[in-house]
Order: C-alpha cells, then structure tokens, then sequence
C-alpha cells in the first residue's frame, strides 16, 4: 500500500513525523506508458513525482535531435529518484520529462509540496541547496543518525595511554633538586618516597614553600608533601578516577597496581580523552623517548581513525589531524636514526598521499631525501642508514611502497643540485614514469632537517614550468586514463565488484587540482587547500571548487569506510577501493551520483583547457 | 441473471427517492472504486468481514490520497486459518468501527462508480448479504472483473492462450509492484494499478 513509501530517505526524513503521516496519506500513485510525456518543458508541474518502478529520462526540447540519440539529455531519474519539484519552486519545468520504459510515480500534490516547503526549513532548503550544502545538512543528520560512540569512552580503562610515569625522588632532595628535575622532565609534578609510603608534591606546593613560607632552596621535599593520596588501582575504569578529581576537586590521582606504583593519571589527560583520543596518541608521540613507545603510538592509530569516523568526524579534519601525526611520528624517527650531525644536512619528504596530508590509514610509505650538496656522507653507511629508516617505518604499521619510492631506494636520495637536474629530466620526458614521478614530487612536504633546501627545489620547478604549455598537457592526460563510472544516462555505472572510486572520482580531483596548482605556483600540497587557493586566484570559480572539495570528501569517505571493512576482515583486501553501489544507502547513493556528475564535468572542463585530448 | 435484474429493478423503484438513491444513478465520470475486502474464510454464504479497502481510480491516476481503509471488529469467525490467509489478529481488529457504520461509508464513498476488483463478485456477495437486511438493497454498481480484462485483453493478441490469473502472476506480467499483499487497501491499490496499466499501456505476451 502507499503507507510503503518510505521516508527514511532524504530529503523526506527531514520532516516531522507528523508531516510525514500527512505526506503518505496525501500521495497518489500515477502510471505512465513507455515514452509517455510525463511533464512538459514551459508547463508548470502540478505534482513532485517520486518514481517507485520505471525510468524517467530529462531532456531539452530545445536542443534538435541528431544522429547522436542522447542530444539534449540532461539527466536521468530512476526508482526512488524524485522529480518536478524544481518546476514547481520556479513556476514551470525547463525540460521535457519522459517515461523511458513503463513507470510507476508516487505524486505529491503541488499544494501539499509548497505547503511543506513553507512549514520545514530543511526540507526546503534540500531544494534550494547546492550539493556543498547539502552534503552539510545530511552530514549533521547522519552524526545524529549514528550517535556518539560513547561507550568507547566510557569503558576506557586506566592504563598506559592515559598514564604519565610518575617522577620519583628520593627523601632528601632539595627543592632546589626537585625543581630542576621536574623542569627536565616537563612535568608539574613529583611522588617522593618517604619509607614505604609515597607523598606528592606539586609546583603549587613549591612556590608556596618558598614564596610564602619562606623556606630555603635546599629544604628537603618531604617535609612539603602530601601524603593523603588519592589513588585508583591500574585497570580502573577512567571515569572512576575522573568522578574522584571532580568530588576532591584534585587534578591528579595516583595509580596503584596491588601496591606498586603505576604512574598519575592528570586531568587534563582524562578530559582530552573524553574528548578525542587524538590527544593522547598525540601526547604518546611527544613523550615517547624510544623507538619502541613510538611504535606503539603509531599502531593505535588505526583505532583513532575508526573512533573518529563513528563520532562523525568530518573527513577533512581527520585527514588533518592523522596527517600531523603522521608527520611528527616520521620527525621522530628521522631523528632518532640519522646521526644528530646530518640533521641539518638534509630533508625529508613525504610525498603522494602522505604529503598531501589524505592519507587517512596507512597504505603505504612514499618519501624522499635531499642532501646537502657539501654533504659527505659515504654511500655504504647511508644506505645502511636509510635502509633502518624504512624498516622501522614498516615495523610501525607504514607498508612498503609498490613503487620503491622510499628512502631506501638510492634514486630517491639525491643532493639539492641532483634533484634539479632529475627533477628537469622529468618534466622534459613525455613518458608516463618520468610524469608520475613528477607528480609525486609535487605533492612533496618537508617533515625533518633543512626545510629551505625543498623550498628551492620547488621554487626552481615552478620557475622552470612557467610558460610551458605543452608540459601540462602531458602532465595533464592521466586524468582522462580512467572513465567515470557513469552510464549514458546518466546513472551509476554499476557492477558486482562495485566502482573504482579511487581511479573514478579521487584521481581525476586531486590530479587536477594538482595541475592546477603547479601551474599557478601554489604551495600548499593538500588538495582542499589548493582548491581552496584556486579559488582565491580565481582559476576556478568559488562555487565549483567548493563543490570538488565537497565530492573530494565524500570520496574519501566512502573508500575510508571500505578500507576500515578490510581492516576489520569484513572485506577482502583487494577491494579496499572498491565501492558497492547498492549497499548505499539512498542518501550516499545520491550523493555519490552528483559527485561523479562533477567529477566528469571538471574533466571536461580541464580538457578543453589544457588540451588533454589528442 | 434475470432474478438478478428483476431484483435491481425493485431495489431501484424502492429506493430511488430514499437517502441511498445516488447509487441507483447512471454513472457518467470518468472514475471507478478499486474494493478489495479481507475475509475470515472463502465460502460467500459464511465469510465475515474482516477489513475493507478501497481506493479511486481517475484516468492513469490511483488516487491513494482518497480512499477507504476500514478494519472491522473481530468477528466471532476469525480463527487460526484465516490469520494464517491475511496475517491479521484479533488484536489488529481492535477499535474498528461497527460494521453499520463502515458499510454506509462505504457506499458514500463508491457512491454509482463502476468497482474494480479482483474476483470482485466473492466481494460484492459478502457484502451485499450484510448490506441488504442493514439499507433494504444489494450494490446495484457496474462491476469490472479484473481477471476476465486481463483475460479479454492477452486473448486478442493470441486467443489460444490460457493466461495464469493469480493475482501475484497477473502483477508481475503487468510490471505492478505489489503493494502491501494480504491489506485490503493494499490489494485495492494494486488492482487500481494493474487496471490503469491494462487501459493505458501495451499488452504483455
């Protein structure tokens, strides 16, 4: 019956339920024959059709018909696919709308339409939205839809990742000691042990013993201590010793394992990790003194990224964040394994992905070194150097890279003034490896040593790139390699294995944007910002580069989903790019649609523009 | 047939000046009333009446925004077989009105519009033998069988051919989706779109 249509789809779940009751009673149902003239161009819509069975095919009376059978198609609706209410929002349809085979159509009065366009503001700025836009509002919806993944938070447990290593002294260390050793280790607190029991001073307490009480510089710390404390056993629930602070109005408590001391579990520390676990991996990087705490970071990095997607996060600031971390824990390797001596001798790059900050989870290491051109440094012991670099990189969850774009591979370690000569090879060559290098190098962003030996190398490419038309065309083609998966009428192409959304809608944007980007001498490597940049300089109009940005993300998105699938064995491992179209939902399905829409648009517009095609 | 046009007669003379004389009007629109009723069993001399559904049909258009959906009290007949048949409880039937009064609606709202249905006459005896001792007359409507359309209409492009008429066979050939199999009003939306595909489109061989 008609009570079966569903309006758990957008942009019917905006409604009230009320008004969602009164919609399914006020529906008719409208059969229309094959090639039926459903609603004319010029008349004025008296329905908003909703198609529950057929196809219904748009297009411009105005074009002529050719030899070519889809002249003038604009566009192209299926089942659950809506139609008309733009007729009857701007007073009558600019296009002629045909059943293509026999269709069934939900009609939604006009009257009742307009009337439900006047009572819900969502609902009707669905219609007037662009797809930016729209993206936000159903964006909002879905966080809502998932909720807070709270119990993740609340079932924390008081362990390592929460935990500072207390700063132990012995009775009898002076303030004067204590300062010094708390300065050290940048922390605001100390335990000392006074026999068996164990007595907290804090910088608080410090400045008062000496401020106000007056007390010598050399006073023994225990005499200041305190030796209440409030402590939590290991393996405590984290709210347990948040709701202690907050009765006690502390900020710290100590942690006891049976009666060894664990560490202090500060509030700051719980609060942040209520709040985002972010901060805490963050916190482990910083502090982590060996290779082996900050491998350990680095691993539960992969549990970040599936808390922050079911929080809701939006992709782009998760890209940000995993990004920075991603690049201090590199920072830290980098110098914890080359020599002190050589920091300033060279650079480290992190590049493609990585170096674009899109690298949500880690799928593989792409980086490269500059050396200084007075460097020496003998070519044995560097590559036995480098070569630990990479091993301990994939020892921390980062794979190898497929294409040996890694330090480890000497053809990508070179001297500032080896890497301008190389870097001029490539874009001089019109074959695809020399290009893809090239495009490698240019999404290239300086993590470790001497930064300003990048700058000059990009600065130098720039320089050597500008006026050369027929290098971006070349450099351009790849973007046209792989079809959007798009069928004539402009539908998702479907298939079982789904569509490749890395080579069909992430590739084409991030490598045109790119393009753009070398051409127009911007910096930045990340491709929302050089959209955003593009967008400044006028090379790209504010709304379409909004919009890419937008499909951008939704991209990523929906392959983040997948690849957390393979992580959690859900999937197989091939398939990580790939996205099955009917498993969507309704909401993303459209989306989807209209960013694919894009994406083909910026192909043709880049095209016409760099002379792509030959 | 003759009994059965004799008794029109009657009913018509009788009640053509009462408050029911509408229904004996010649019917001049462009409408008809899709009726589909869920019954407690299949024998026309015992069968209660458990929900009625019907919905009007206009031009290509199931008008689903007007129509009928009444479920009825339980009535003593409602056993274990016929809530396997339709999957309706006892408790489903709670709250629903006096057959009286649904039966009056019922004929304000088909009013002398032909009805639709799918073996409709099953329909038209269950109900006319609780219509006539209540309103003093049986549904004097023009009846459209669907079956026998679907029949008449695959038969003139191939008479030697036997068409399967169950209801489910009928809506997959036609291309209908069901809507809501086994609800009255279900059905009655379903016949509704099985009829105006058959007037509107190209016949299925």
């Amino acid at each position: 019956m008609a009570d079966e249509f569903d309006t758990q789809h957008p942009p019917f779940n905006l409604l009230t339920p009320e008004q969602q009751t009164k919609l399914k009673s006020s529906l008719d149902i409208a059969y229309f024959d094959k090639d039926e003239l459903i609603l004319a161009a010029g008349q004025p819509s008296e329905y908003v059709y909703i198609i529950l069975k057929g196809a219904v095919a748009e297009t411009d009376p105005t074009v002529k018909e050719t030899d070519e059978e889809h002249q003038g198609l604009i566009g192209h609706y299926a089942q659950d696919d809506l139609f008309g209410a733009i007729s009857i929002i701007n007073g009558a349809s600019r296009y002629n709308f045909n059943a293509l085979e026999e269709t069934i159509s939900y009609l939604i009065p006009k009257a009742y339409f307009q009337a439900l366009l006047e009572a819900n503001q969502d609902f009707a700025s669905f219609f007037h939205n662009s797809l930016a836009e729209k993206t936000k509002l159903l964006n909002t919806r879905r966080q809502q839809d998932m909720g807070m993944d709270a119990s993740h938070f609340m079932l924390a447990q008081v362990d390592q990742s929460c935990m500072r290593e207390a700063l132990v002294l012995d009775n009898g260390t002076s303030i004067r000691e204590a300062t010094a050793a708390m300065r050290e280790r940048r922390v605001d607190c100390l335990l000392v042990q006074r026999g068996s029991q164990y007595g907290m001073v804090t910088r608080t307490d410090l400045l008062n013993a000496v401020v106000l009480n007056q007390a010598p510089v050399e006073t023994n710390i225990a005499e200041i201590a305190h030796y209440q404390l409030l402590t939590v056993p290991a393996g405590d629930f984290l709210f347990n010793a948040l709701i202690l602070m907050t009765r006690h109005q502390i900020q710290r408590v100590v942690v006891f394992d049976g009666p060894h001391l664990k560490g202090i579990v500060e509030l700051t520390d719980v609060l942040s990790y209520f709040s985002s676990q972010s901060h805490v991996i963050g916190l482990q990087i910083e502090r982590a003194e060996t290779l082996e705490e900050l491998g350990a970071a680095a691993r539960g990095m992969d549990q970040l990224v599936s808390s922050l997607v079911s929080q809701g996060v939006k992709i782009r600031f998760a890209m940000d964040l995993l990004a920075a971390l991603n690049g201090r824990i590199i920072g830290k390797v980098f110098s914890h394994i080359l020599p002190a001596h050589l920091h300033n001798k060279v650079c480290l790059l992190v590049m493609g992905s990585e170096g674009r900050g899109e690298q949500v989870l880690k799928t593989d290491q792409d980086n490269a070194l500059i050396l200084a051109d007075d460097l020496e440094w003998p070519l044995e012991e560097r590559q036995k150097v480098l070569d630990q670099f990479t091993q301990t990189l994939v020892d921390f969850g980062y794979p190898l890279c497929d294409g040996k774009i890694m330090v480890s591979n000497p053809e990508w370690v070179m001297t500032e003034s080896e890497w301008t000569k190389r870097l001029g090879e490539w874009t001089a060559s019109v074959n695809g490896r020399g290009l893809m290098n090239l495009a490698i190098f240019v999404d290239g962003h300086p993590v470790a040593g001497d930064k300003s030996m990048f700058t000059r190398t990009r600065d130098w490419l720039f320089q050597h790139l500008s006026g050369k038309d027929v290098f971006y065309s070349y450099f351009g083609r790849p973007m046209l390699n792989f079809g959007t998966p798009l069928t004539i009428f402009g539908g998702i192409k479907d298939s079982s294995h789904g569509i490749d959304i890395k080579k069909g809608g992430i590739f084409p944007i991030v490598h045109g944007a790119r393009l753009m980007a070398l051409e127009q001498r911007i910096k930045a490597t990340n491709t929302f910002t050089r959209l955003e940049a593009l967008a400044e300089k006028g090379a790209l109009e504010k709304e379409f580069a909004a919009n890419l940005a937008e499909a951008l993300a939704l991209f990523s998105f929906l392959r983040l989903k997948q690849q957390l699938k393979v992580l959690a064995g859900q999937s197989e491992a091939e398939s990580s790019n790939h996205v099955l179209v009917q498993e969507l939902n309704k909401l993303d399905r459209d989306l989807l649609r209209e960013a694919l829409h894009l994406v083909k648009e910026f192909k043709s517009r880049m095209s016409y523009r760099y002379h792509l095609e030959r | 047939m003759v009994l059965k046009t004799i008794i029109k007669a009657t009913d018509r003379w009788t009640h053509r000046d009462g408050e029911f004389g509408f229904m004996f009007e010649p019917y001049t629109g462009e409408e008809c009333v899709s009726l589909d009723c869920e019954m407690t069993s299949l024998d026309p001399q015992s069968a209660e009446l458990v929900s009625i559904g019907a919905v009007k049909v206009r031009g290509s258009k199931v008008i689903t925004s007007d129509r009928l959906d009444i479920k009825l009290q339980r009535p003593e007949s409602l056993t274990g077989d016929s809530i396997k048949i339709h999957r309706i409880r006892g408790i489903d039937l709670h709250g629903g009105e006096v057959l009286g009064d649904a039966l009056q609606d019922l004929l304000y709202f088909i009013g002398n519009r032909p009805i639709l249905g799918y073996y409709i006459n099953f329909d038209i005896a269950v109900l006319n033998r609780h219509i006539r001792p209540r309103f003093g007359f049986s549904l004097p409507n023009k009846v459209i069988e669907l079956s026998h359309l679907y029949q008449h209409k695959i038969q003139q492009t191939n008479p030697e051919l036997q068409p399967d008429l169950h209801f489910e066979k009928i809506a997959g050939k036609l291309g209908v989706p069901i809507m809501g199999r086994h609800t009255a009003v279900g059905d009655a939306i379903t016949t509704g779109l099985m009829y105006v595909r058959l007037l509107q489109g190209k016949i299925p061989s």
